[in-house]
């Protein structure tokens, strides 16, 4: 950490990529490598206007380039979609925990995200897939509201899907145009067998409501509350749990998370809130 | 700890002025507020027989900053040593708990730091609590032992100054014409003081002997209704967590200069509205009562988890402060009520 932790490493938006109608992805180079753990999130200031806690999307491995995707949803994100190539922003960070890798080896890694909950998403699976012998399966059910609010579509669509070891099955709210797949919540692609739950860990990262469901619906079909990791979305603010905006209970979700697992967490009111 | 004598506070006062910039208690209204010490300017000086109004945080912790500048990061502002006469133990029991949220292990706040390092704490007893005083419920006292540099205790005929740091000590040797040596029984008369207003507070605060630890109050309290039954007297002033000296919330915010742009950071309440919303709409906190609740919950549980002291010192500043008619000390009371009578139906149930 610098020596003021509020000071934000210059930082450019080099690309822009445009995802869905409600999500651009921004490519940000910083003055020098940036190194962040997957799961981790950043602070990034669009000078003058604000700052908004974001997961990068891209693979921890690439410390020359971050890609953060955004979803255009209160006033700071409104103003970075607004945004053009050049544009000079600032990152702090990296804050908070990463997905515990380690401790997923050996095991079905069970991912189930929603909307633009892919973003941290991206950038494990990337993780996970660059060592995907490490795991005994990577099974990922992901949703979104309609088919054209998928992000990462291309890949998603395509190069994922073939990778060994990797289980891809997607969702939709509504469906239209000539979507072939399922339709209905994420939840609704959800079964039991998946994965082997005795050996398995879930990871779940979406809307809250989503979040509660899906976390739900795995607690039913066996999981442990430790198995269940969650990304947590609150205010986060300085990053360093000072600030008070994103307390679950004792904890802080800048500093302690925002990966928890359902058991730290399920004794707090009003997590899915 | 070593103590010695002054028969007046002035000369005291104007040696440590010249050595850095004082703030002394005033008497404003019906409350002591802290005033910049001028010794040409012929100030009364006042000894506050209860802690001041303002929280000391006040002085490490501004209500405004700036914290960062950008592109080109600024020089540091430069911090002049300076002295507060008039602390009590609450206010120093409100720095241990500052002290762990920006000095830890792996974080230090460089602006908090900074002044932290070049205050000068002259603490004082407690002669007349408050009536909204509650520190010995929190297991506070009148006076303090340990966390000034010096320490003045008023008795007969002058005061009682008590060494409790190197630079205090450095302090009194520098000016040792200044101090007496302490008159005889003239600890026995702060003792007897002490344990009076000890007594004092006991007294005033009866009704709030619990027989469990008040984490156990709170810890019990998710379901209880007195929370909502609060928030009907609440007007949402924020003066309850503005005016806390353990309160220290603070919200981050970007602005546009001529030729540069900057971070500040202001106080926040989490008794706001919009405190813990995010931009997609969502807020744990939407309801009044659960920001009460969620408030005191971070004062007696969550904070003493984490780091293993009570947030409350029982200074009573909100009590005096709130506009509306919320009362700590009642909610403290009403859930401890609620406590017991839930183990007595449980001891009913198991017979």
């Amino acid at each position: 950490m610098s020596e003021n932790p509020y000071q934000p490493i210059d930082s450019e938006i080099i690309d822009i990529i445009d995802e869905s109608p409600t999500i651009k992805t921004f490519v940000v180079v910083t003055n020098g490598p940036f190194k962040f753990e997957t799961g981790q999130f950043v602070e990034l200031t669009l000078p003058g206007e604000g700052e908004a806690p974001f997961t990068p999307s891209s693979s921890p491995n690439d410390t020359e380039k971050m890609e953060i995707s955004i979803m255009n949803a209160g006033r700071v994100t409104n103003l970075l979609h607004k945004c053009g190539k050049g544009q000079k922003v600032g990152i702090r960070g990296p804050f908070g925990n990463g997905y515990p890798i380690e401790d997923f080896v050996g095991k079905d890694v069970y991912i189930v995200g929603g909307g633009v909950g892919l973003a941290p998403i991206r950038s494990l699976f990337l993780t996970l897939v660059e060592r995907a012998k490490d795991f005994k399966s990577i099974v990922c059910r992901y949703g979104a509201r309609t088919p054209e609010d998928f992000i990462y579509k291309k890949t998603l669509h395509g190069k994922w899907q073939k990778i060994d070891g990797v289980d891809i099955k997607l969702t939709v709210d509504k469906a239209n145009g000539d979507w072939k797949g399922n339709v209905g919540v994420v939840t609704t692609i959800l079964k039991g067998d998946d994965v082997n739950i005795k050996n398995a860990v879930a990871v779940v990262c979406g809307p809250p409501i989503m979040m509660k469901f899906a976390t739900l619906k795995l607690l039913e079909f066996g999981f442990a509350d430790e198995q269940i990791y969650l990304s947590m979305e609150k205010n986060m603010s300085c990053g360093f749990g000072k600030c008070g905006h994103c307390m679950i209970g004792k904890y802080y979700v800048c500093k302690d998370g925002p990966v928890f697992t359902y058991d730290q967490i399920k004794k707090y009111p009003k997590i899915w809130d | 700890m070593e103590t010695v004598f002054t028969t007046d506070l002035k000369p005291l006062l104007d040696a440590v002025s010249q050595q850095m910039e004082l703030y002394i208690p005033k008497k404003s209204g019906e409350f002591y507020v802290f005033i910049k010490y001028d010794p040409a300017s012929g100030q009364t000086i006042e000894f506050n027989n209860i802690r001041a109004c303002t929280p000391l945080k006040d002085f490490l912790f501004p209500v405004r900053e700036l914290a960062a500048v950008f592109p080109e990061a600024a020089e540091a502002e430069e911090v002049k040593p300076f002295a507060v006469f008039g602390l009590k133990d609450c206010d120093l029991r409100a720095l241990d708990v500052l002290d762990k949220v920006f000095i830890e292990k792996d974080f230090r706040d460089p602006f908090y730091v900074k002044r932290r390092e070049n205050m000068f704490i002259i603490a004082s007893d407690c002669f007349e609590p408050a009536g909204s005083c509650f520190c010995n419920v929190m297991d506070g006292k009148p006076f303090a032992d340990k966390g000034f540099d010096l320490n003045i205790s008023q008795v007969e005929g002058g005061f009682i100054v008590e060494i409790g740091s190197e630079k205090g000590d450095e302090f009194v040797k520098k000016h040792s014409n200044i101090f007496k040596n302490l008159p005889e029984n003239a600890l026995d008369e702060r003792k007897k003081n002490r344990t009076e207003t000890k007594k004092q507070l006991a007294e005033q605060n009866a009704e709030m002997k619990f027989d469990c630890p008040v984490r156990e109050i709170f810890d019990s309290s998710e379901d209880s209704e007195v929370y909502d039954i609060e928030a009907k007297t609440c007007v949402e002033c924020q003066a309850c967590t503005r005016i806390c000296p353990t309160c220290h919330c603070f919200y981050l915010y970007d602005t546009k200069q001529k030729d540069y742009f900057s971070k500040m950071k202001m106080w926040d309440s989490c008794m706001r509205q919009a405190y813990a919303a995010v931009a997609g709409g969502a807020n744990p906190n939407k309801i009044l009562g659960d920001r009460i609740k969620h408030r005191l919950m971070h004062k007696f549980v969550y904070f003493l988890d984490r780091y293993g002291i009570n947030m409350c010192v029982g200074c009573g500043r909100c009590v005096d402060a709130e506009a509306g008619e919320v009362d700590i000390r009642e909610i403290m009371k009403k859930l401890y009520q609620e406590l017991k009578d839930r183990d007595s139906k449980l001891t009913k149930v198991s017979k």
